[in-house]
């Protein structure tokens, strides 16, 4: 058998085998499969009709958008260190091997392939919305993965091909980036044409995603408009579309393998940069800073505080010099600026702050690591340091219920205003988000302690999703119930009996906890 | 100083550590040798207090989870991981204050001299090579002046001075009475100043050998490969 393809099969099986022995991975597995079985079945029931539906043009600007996020960031990593199609080991024992390095590219591309299946996975859970948003069936989000999934695959070649011809040519890199504003200038320029001709942002937008100059924009454009004309029953234009992806995909591969059979140097300093990355991460280097380029100047030094509180002005000191905007990033501007737009969307109909509220919570679940305070739980200063558990863990955390308080105030201050909201409203709502994240850190502690941080971050992570649900329920019923015994301030009381429940939750959850630092393993990222 | 008493540690069913005994006085110096997988960076860290276990741990006579044992603890890990956001000279000003140190200055710029950092004080955590983080932790471990001192392959990624520095290091805090844990592979290193050697293979400890115990003309070297290589069946303490 071919070493290569014996490579592939041999390491799908070992991954299948290695299930048997990983039982809360096989538990995943199952439940990933069952829900995507359950999608499939559950749509073959309930056949939408399209009606009332939205128009399907908004599904394509979506999907433009999406990939568009992602041809930026090929570009980018194409600029920089290319893309990672090999493992550190492809590198050690088969690029050293007496093997082709054309068929050794293949395989890498195949195996690149996969990488973009797990990918767009998540696009077969959206099966759902699509359905009710767009009238889409289970074939018709099948459409949309395969659409992603080549797009992908596309880009991580370009990416590898873009370091190949720029990798120490500062012109040719200039040139790259003037061909990527080019690409998309026309359409920029058409947008901006039609927004002053309609005056009106949707119909403008509507009516540039109806234009050809979408569907040819190179790779994000070619993808959008093939899985729409299929979805929509039109074989030739999506067909045209999509084979113009698969054939620029076969042009680029044969272009490298052709014209640069020694292409392994081109992709080793992106492999190697990804493996250092992962190799720090399980050392304990978690911190994202750490593997930035970005150069850092220091100005003010020294900390301040005294024992706990020390570990809240080292946290201070570093996000200050992380970040010129201190605790609030990009992250926090972005946020704030979507919220805007978001209103500005919502402002004549009703009841859009608590939809803005319920999306800010949803996002806030993943956004609760991020904080420095968690962070500390890898490394083995905080449990050295002579003080007390729990003192440790709220000087810790200050940080990010600081900037959670200071965050949501800007956003629920400016979208209340613009979709003028009551400010007891946006009071209300300002609690309730920012006593979600202090709930969020007491729900992440109380894991740790019961778990003793011995468990798979895939399992950690959706039974910590589950549990913030179950958590939040009674809450949530009870504002419902007792908000409904109000007519005018319904919503107001409820809001304040949620905020009341997420305090008491999070106190219960950090009582529980007691000693988190005493009874659990310093967690292990594994990557 | 350091006792360890009927440790085990056990991953799922993996048993990393087996019912370990082990205690290290004042002003001895205690080695942990075994190969790869054997359990010692797994017993430095239960010691540490960063692993849960069963069984009792104590740092002068204080269990090892107490703000008392924290006190008078260092640890120096097997990787150094330092903050890439603080400069060298924070690192030290945040266990200073963390620690409560009263005029730690002085200490502070000592170690800094001693292991070469002078000139790198104001440099990120981020911007360090591995050998100069490896020194950094140590400086951070030893700030504190503490009585029981555990350090997990100290020496990889030094240079030559730094090596030479941390063996004087670590002869001048057994001098000083200070108990010492230290883990390594490099065997040839601690020869000159071990006390006790704790031989350890897959999770147990294999041999307790102490200096006295060596035949004349026998290094640590032959009774480690003795034990490791099964040539000799010694008694486990």
């Amino acid at each position: 058998m071919n070493s290569l393809v014996f490579l592939l099969l041999r390491s799908a099986k070992n991954t299948l085998l290695e299930l048997r022995r990983k039982p809360a991975k096989l538990l995943l597995w199952v439940l990933v499969i069952a829900g995507i079985g359950g999608i499939f079945i559950l749509s073959l029931f309930t056949r939408q009709s399209t009606a009332g539906s939205l128009d399907l043009v908004w599904l394509k600007g979506l999907l433009f958008v999406f990939i568009l996020i992602f041809v930026v960031t090929a570009i980018q990593k194409g600029l920089a260190n290319g893309d990672v199609i090999f493992d550190m080991n492809d590198v050690n024992l088969l690029f050293v091997s007496p093997v082709s390095s054309r068929m050794i590219l293949m395989y890498g591309i195949v195996r690149m392939a996969k990488m973009a299946f797990l990918a767009g996975f998540f696009i077969l859970f959206q099966s759902n919305s699509l359905s009710v948003g767009f009238g889409v069936g289970f074939e018709g989000v099948l459409l949309v993965l395969l659409g992603f999934i080549l797009a992908v695959g596309v880009l991580q070649i370009m990416s590898l091909l873009i370091y190949s011809l720029t990798n120490g040519r500062p012109r040719r890199k200039l040139m790259v980036r003037v061909l990527a504003v080019l690409a998309f200038l026309p359409l920029l320029a058409y947008t901006g044409l039609q927004l002053i001709k309609m005056d009106d942002l949707l119909l403008a937008l509507e009516s540039v995603l109806g234009s050809p100059l979408v569907d040819w924009t190179p790779v994000a454009g070619w993808a959008s408009a093939g899985v729409l004309a299929l979805i929509a029953g039109d074989m030739v234009k999506g067909v045209l579309f999509l084979g113009l992806l698969v054939l620029s995909g076969v042009a680029l591969i044969l272009y490298i393998a052709l014209s640069n059979p020694d292409y392994y140097e081109d992709v080793l300093v992106a492999t190697e940069t990804a493996f250092e990355r992962k190799r720090v991460l399980a050392e304990g280097q978690i911190n994202p800073e750490a593997s930035s380029t970005k150069k850092v100047k220091v100005a003010q030094t020294g900390i301040g505080g005294r024992g706990t509180s020390a570990i809240f002005y080292k946290h201070l000191r570093e996000s200050f010099r992380a970040n010129q905007l201190g605790l609030w990033g990009m992250s926090s501007i972005i946020m704030v600026l979507g919220a805007a737009l978001f209103s500005w969307f919502m402002r004549d109909g009703e009841g859009g702050i608590l939809v803005l509220l319920q999306i800010l919570m949803w996002i806030q679940i993943g956004m609760i690591g991020t904080g420095r305070g968690l962070k500390e739980l890898y490394m083995h200063y905080i449990y050295l340091i002579p003080e007390g558990s729990f003192q440790k863990i709220v000087w810790s955390n200050l940080e990010i219920v600081f900037k959670v308080l200071v965050e949501s105030m800007a956003i629920f201050g400016i979208a209340g205003l613009i979709m003028g909201e009551p400010i007891g409203l946006i009071l209300a709502a300002n609690l309730v988000y920012t006593l979600f994240s202090f709930l969020l850190l007491g729900i992440n502690y109380l894991f740790l302690r019961w778990t003793g941080a011995d468990i798979s971050a895939g399992l950690l992570i959706f039974i910590y999703t589950i549990a913030v649900i179950v958590i939040m329920l009674p809450g949530l019923i009870a504002a419902i119930v007792i908000g409904g015994m109000f007519q005018a301030s319904g919503v107001l009381i409820g809001l304040v009996v949620l905020a009341l429940w997420e305090l008491l939750a999070a106190l219960g959850c950090f009582a529980l906890s007691k000693g988190v630092l005493h009874h659990s393993d310093m967690p292990v990222l594994k990557v | 100083m350091i006792e360890v008493q009927n440790m085990t540690k056990k991953y799922g069913k993996l048993v990393a550590n087996d019912n370990l005994n082990l205690s290290v006085g004042k002003g001895q110096l205690a080695v942990l040798l075994g190969p790869n997988g054997a359990g010692k960076s797994t017993l430095i860290k239960a010691v540490c207090g960063l692993l849960r276990f069963q069984g009792v741990i104590t740092i002068n006579g204080h269990d090892n989870h107490t703000v008392e044992a924290k006190r008078i603890l260092g640890y120096v890990p097997e990787f150094p991981v330092l903050y890439p956001m603080l400069t060298v000279s924070e690192h030290l000003e945040f266990i200073a204050k963390a620690y409560r140190l009263e005029a730690w200055e002085e200490r502070a710029e000592v170690l800094l001299r001693r292991f070469e950092l002078e000139d790198k004080k104001m440099k990120l955590g981020k911007e360090l090579s591995k050998g100069m983080q490896q020194k950094v932790s140590v400086c951070c471990a030893l700030l504190p002046q503490p009585q029981a001192v555990i350090m997990d392959e100290p020496l990889v990624g030094l240079d030559p001075h730094g090596i030479r520095e941390l063996k004087a290091v670590i002869a001048k805090l057994r001098d000083s009475g200070c108990a010492l844990i230290i883990s390594t592979h490099m065997i040839e290193s601690v020869e000159e100043d071990w006390d006790v050697t704790y031989i350890m293979v897959k999770g147990r400890i294999a041999r307790v050998c102490r200096r006295t115990d060596l035949a004349i003309g026998q290094s640590l070297e032959d009774v480690y490969f003795n034990i490791t290589e099964g040539k000799t069946g010694e008694a486990t303490p």
